[in-house]
């Protein structure tokens, strides 16, 4: 069917080599431009993120995004297996944004794990020979507990099996921790070192912008602490990811100058694996009269964040929080990551999200051939655990992963 | 200190179903058709549906007013239909009112039945079968949960293999907001949605509601890169101020 000359399928008629669905001359040439750099290697600027924001072909753009993400990955789409514990939502901050936080113990729908349930989760696995690679671990702020509830929990859960990858507590978590129980910042990783962490999740980075983070988040970690708590970590050589909560009261320079600094710790210690752009849900929050992003704004911001982040080697496109339709069409927009299995998620479905709490391998290497693109599972740290034959489906598809595959939006 | 990409190996040819060349082009083919056709316009309606005897869903002043083929039997059908004042029929290609409809002088929205595992091939043949129903407009319909690579695709080959079909609309109830946002990247020109004065908080049991507020039609259709317009009953298309 396809023409592989033309790349046009046979009978149908040749687009101009222009559309007049295209941008202006001016934006053309701006573009041109920058698709000289990204083919050259070189880092885009500022200026040339905002242009990018506002080109207005969208097809050209994700084209681009494209040939990087081919470029640095060629057709593999990476997955894991993993399972989320959010062992608290009693949280002192009160970001506006989030619909997860309580603010303390006994208020509606508050609740904080005793260890054993929080074990409880990975022993389930266990017993149903699941093989998950990773936890990921992502609390509230919660002011009552002590050090040794974290360091325990994460002890506990190398217990039940050691070989498994605990990516857990994000910067502002790490921070508070710092503050709270009067440590460094290097103190506190290495205590949760110790107990068993092997690498950092990219949450609660937001929007930099002190603008911004005034609105929305004004009561936790600021920028420069959230990089510094990446910084040291790199440097007692743990590896973690960066995110960007985008599609609120941001602005497009204010989302360029937030990975612009990502780019540039980057630059200086390595340690990024994966960034993962998250759109903001605006239900359940006090930001709720915004109307979020939409889908194009989604694709758009991914093929931005690969052009200009030419230094961290993986863009996720996170499902929870995309959407599984989205999440899929992102993979020809920049990414190369769907995260995983996830198994059990509270803070986004508490915010709105409508996409199921679990997906099957199964569900996502079909998901990714349905792109046209090749799956490959991967452990945290993007050491292949399998691909090729070895990735066909070692159970069942289950009935009530189907049940919950149903009802996605 | 600094990560280096891991060598990965060149894919090789023929491997890859879906290449980026094809998709982007896909796209931009479509949109070419679309605007050949349309300008660079995406449009909604305020519409209102009629369920049986007497029994409306949407505003009284809709501008346009349709029946849906599995209602028309409990309406009394094309003609009760007619007499209660419906301009547009929505049904499958297939059934035998989509053609009566048609003869009746009612325009007619064809749903396009569409599941995963299909073809191109097979599909460009489905559309090649339906070419000879006189319709307004197309509607893609995903047979269970569709994924959206797929569905881009469809829309762009539907616009692209039936150029005398006027219309291609994105149904956000089945699509869902976002993806039929993209389908106006694809070749599709209208949001088929209810247009409400408020919508409510997509929460519990209106999680799935996929009516829209005039503002949210406009912002899809604008974050599109298209000039937003509302249609009217008599097809007049008038762009939304800004």
């Amino acid at each position: 069917m396809k023409n592989p000359d033309s790349g046009t399928l046979e009978g149908f008629p040749r687009p101009p080599a222009t559309d007049s669905a295209g941008p202006s001359p001016a934006a053309s040439a701006r573009f041109s431009l920058i698709r000289d750099k990204v083919r050259a290697g070189e880092a885009l600027s500022f200026d040339d993120g905002v242009a990018l924001y506002a080109h207005p072909n969208l097809m050209e753009l994700g084209a681009l995004a494209n040939e990087v993400r081919e470029r640095l990955h060629g057709d593999r789409t990476y997955f894991n297996r993993n399972l989320h514990i959010n062992a608290t939502n009693v949280c002192e901050a009160s970001c506006r944004f989030c619909s997860f936080a309580r603010l303390k113990e006994g208020d509606p729908a508050a609740y904080t794990m005793s260890h054993e349930e929080a074990w409880g989760r990975l022993r389930a696995r266990v017993a149903a020979d699941d093989p998950i690679t990773e936890i990921h671990i992502v609390n509230g702020l919660h002011p009552g507990l002590a050090f040794d509830y974290y360091t325990e929990l994460l002890a506990g859960l190398k217990r039940i099996q050691p070989s498994i990858h605990l990516k857990a507590f994000t910067a502002v978590e790490i921070f508070y921790f710092a503050q709270k129980f009067g440590m460094s910042i290097e103190a506190v990783l290495q205590a949760l070192r110790t107990a068993g962490l092997d690498s950092l999740p990219g949450g609660g980075a937001e929007i930099f912008a002190a603008r911004v983070r005034k609105k929305i988040c004004d009561d936790k970690s600021d920028a420069d602490q959230w990089l510094e708590v990446h910084r040291v970590a790199h440097r007692m050589g743990l590896r973690s990811n960066c995110t960007m909560l985008y599609g609120h009261i941001e602005t497009a320079e204010e989302r360029v100058d937030h990975m612009l600094r990502l780019r540039a710790l980057q630059e200086e210690t390595g340690g990024f694996q994966t960034f993962i752009p998250l759109a903001f849900h605006p239900d359940n929050n006090a930001l709720m009269k915004l109307p979020g992003p939409t889908g194009v704004e989604d694709l758009r911001t991914y093929a931005v964040a690969r052009l200009l982040l030419h230094n961290i080697p993986h863009l996720k496109a996170y499902w929870i929080m995309l959407g599984i339709k989205t999440a899929q069409t992102a993979l020809w927009f920049g990414a190369d990551d769907l995260d995983g299995t996830v198994q059990e998620e509270r803070i986004y479905h508490m915010a709105g999200a409508a996409t199921p709490q679990v997906m099957h391998p199964t569900e996502i290497i079909r998901l990714i051939q349905n792109a046209g693109r090749t799956p490959v599972e991967r452990d945290t740290l993007y050491n292949v655990v399998a691909e090729g034959a070895a990735l066909v489906s070692d159970k069942p598809f289950r009935r009530e992963v189907r049940r919950a595959l149903e009802v996605v939006s | 200190m600094s990560i280096e990409p891991r060598a990965l190996p060149t894919p090789a040819p023929g491997a890859v179903t879906l290449d980026a060349q094809d998709l982007f082009a896909l796209g931009r083919q479509a949109s070419a058709a679309r605007e050949a056709r349309l300008g660079r316009r995406g449009s909604f309606v305020r519409s209102r549906q009629l369920l049986g005897p007497a029994s409306w869903r949407g505003p009284r002043d809709a501008a346009e007013s349709f029946v849906d083929d599995g209602d028309l039997a409990a309406i009394g059908g094309l003609p009760a239909a007619r007499a209660a004042g419906i301009d547009l029929f929505v049904g499958a290609p297939e059934a035998a009112g989509a053609q009566a409809a048609a003869a009746a002088g009612l325009r007619v929205l064809l749903r396009f039945p569409y599941r995963l595992g299909e073809t191109d091939g097979q599909r460009l043949d489905r559309l090649a079968a339906i070419a000879a129903v006189p319709a307004w407009g197309l509607l893609p319909t995903p047979v269970g949960e569709p994924y959206g690579l797929d569905t881009l695709r469809l829309f762009a080959l539907c616009r692209l293999a039936l150029p005398k079909v006027p219309h291609l609309l994105a149904d956000v109830g089945a699509l869902g907001p976002r993806l039929a946002q993209m389908a106006f990247g694809f070749g599709a020109d209208e949001i088929f949605a209810p247009i409400v004065a408020e919508r409510a908080l997509r929460l519990g049991a209106n999680a799935h509601n996929p009516a829209l507020t005039r503002k949210e039609a406009v912002t899809l259709i604008r974050g599109a890169g298209l000039t937003a317009c509302e249609r009217f009953s008599d097809g007049r298309l008038e762009e939304v101020a800004s």
